[in-house]
């Protein structure tokens, strides 16, 4: 569990990269920039997701947000993008009283945070005590080999015990997919296609 | 009154306390700090945004924070040697599972709505308003 030395810097590297980009994706103006920031700070959670030992999830990660969520953004931004925002001349964020209520409820967080870490801290720093065994090593004619096991117990565990989780999500995605064909059509295509009513 | 002794004695007495010492090693505390800076990043961008699709990806961060949490207990777990320590990447995988599905529906939706208001500045977006 603890880190020291390379992967102490990797944690604070990627640790303040994606607490910077995730400042700069809501600041930004533009929002193709805010959607490359978006992605600097997946690409930074991903990194924190191999220091966790979840390789597998951090794999997950950078192919489907990374490579499909993002990228259906900068489509869905291509399509409706109005250029008002590059110009400079439209206001960015809310109006005042909206802008005022999110940093009164951020600071009541912050100090709910704050408030939170003090109570826990005897029972959160404490060092774990147990062995760790992620990482299996094995000893081959080429010399040690390094592999994590991860993504083999992942997937075992997911089979094994989330299985109807995740029939449950391939349904969910399923319904994703035609949901938004059908939201996404147009007026003249939905003229086009066959009518629910009738049986032609 | 104790809330707020509290919270000053949390900072001074940072240098003696096992908080200085868990801080130099990046174990579970830290990632829950960092997550919980997301979510509030998320949080503030999800109520200062005009722009809808920059409001989606302030909820991307958001489902993002909770991920880092789960990956975090996960870690945790696995590293005082619990028997259901996978748990928390099993569920990690289904949040990013419900994201894509609801990138997928959200932005349809925000085509949908763009076609017919002509707009994607949600404070002109007000037909349920009044």
């Amino acid at each position: 569990m603890e880190l020291s030395g390379a992967a102490a810097i990797f944690f604070w590297f990627f640790a303040i990269a994606s607490l910077c980009t995730g400042l700069l994706t809501i600041m930004a103006r533009n929002a193709v920039h805010c959607a490359l920031f978006l992605i600097s700070t997946l690409l930074s959670v991903a990194a924190m997701f191999v220091l966790l030992g979840a390789e597998f999830v951090a794999g997950v990660q950078i192919l489907v947000y990374i490579g499909g969520v993002m990228v259906l953004f900068l489509f869905v931004i291509m399509l409706v993008n109005v250029g008002a925002e590059e110009r400079g001349n439209v206001a960015i964020f809310n109006s005042t009283r909206q802008v005022a209520a999110t940093f009164v409820l951020v600071l009541l967080l912050a100090f709910a945070f704050v408030f939170a870490v003090n109570q826990s801290r005897e029972a959160l720093f404490k060092p774990p005590a147990g062995p760790s065994a992620v990482v299996a090593s094995t000893v081959s004619a080429t010399g040690t080999m390094r592999i994590s096991r991860n993504t083999e117990e992942v997937g075992g565990a997911l089979y094994r015990y989330a299985a109807l989780p995740f029939e449950i999500a391939s349904i969910l995605l399923l319904v994703a997919i035609v949901g938004s064909v059908l939201l996404a059509r147009t007026r003249k295509q939905e003229l086009m296609g066959p009518n629910p009513g009738s049986d032609s | 009154m104790t809330l707020l002794t509290n919270i000053l004695g949390f900072w001074q007495s940072a240098e003696s306390s096992p908080l200085s010492e868990g801080l130099t090693h990046p174990d579970l505390s830290k990632f829950l700090v960092v997550s919980a800076l997301l979510f509030m990043i998320g949080v503030a961008g999800v109520l200062v945004r005009r722009n809808i699709i920059v409001i989606f990806m302030s909820i991307e961060l958001i489902m993002n924070a909770a991920n880092i949490n789960f990956l975090a207990f996960s870690h945790y777990l696995t590293s005082i040697g619990s028997v259901n320590a996978l748990t928390g990447q099993i569920f990690a995988i289904f949040v990013i599972v419900v994201a894509a599905a609801e990138a997928a529906v959200g932005l349809g939706l925000i085509i949908a709505l763009y076609r017919n208001r002509q707009t994607i500045w949600i404070d002109e977006i007000d037909l349920l308003k009044w």
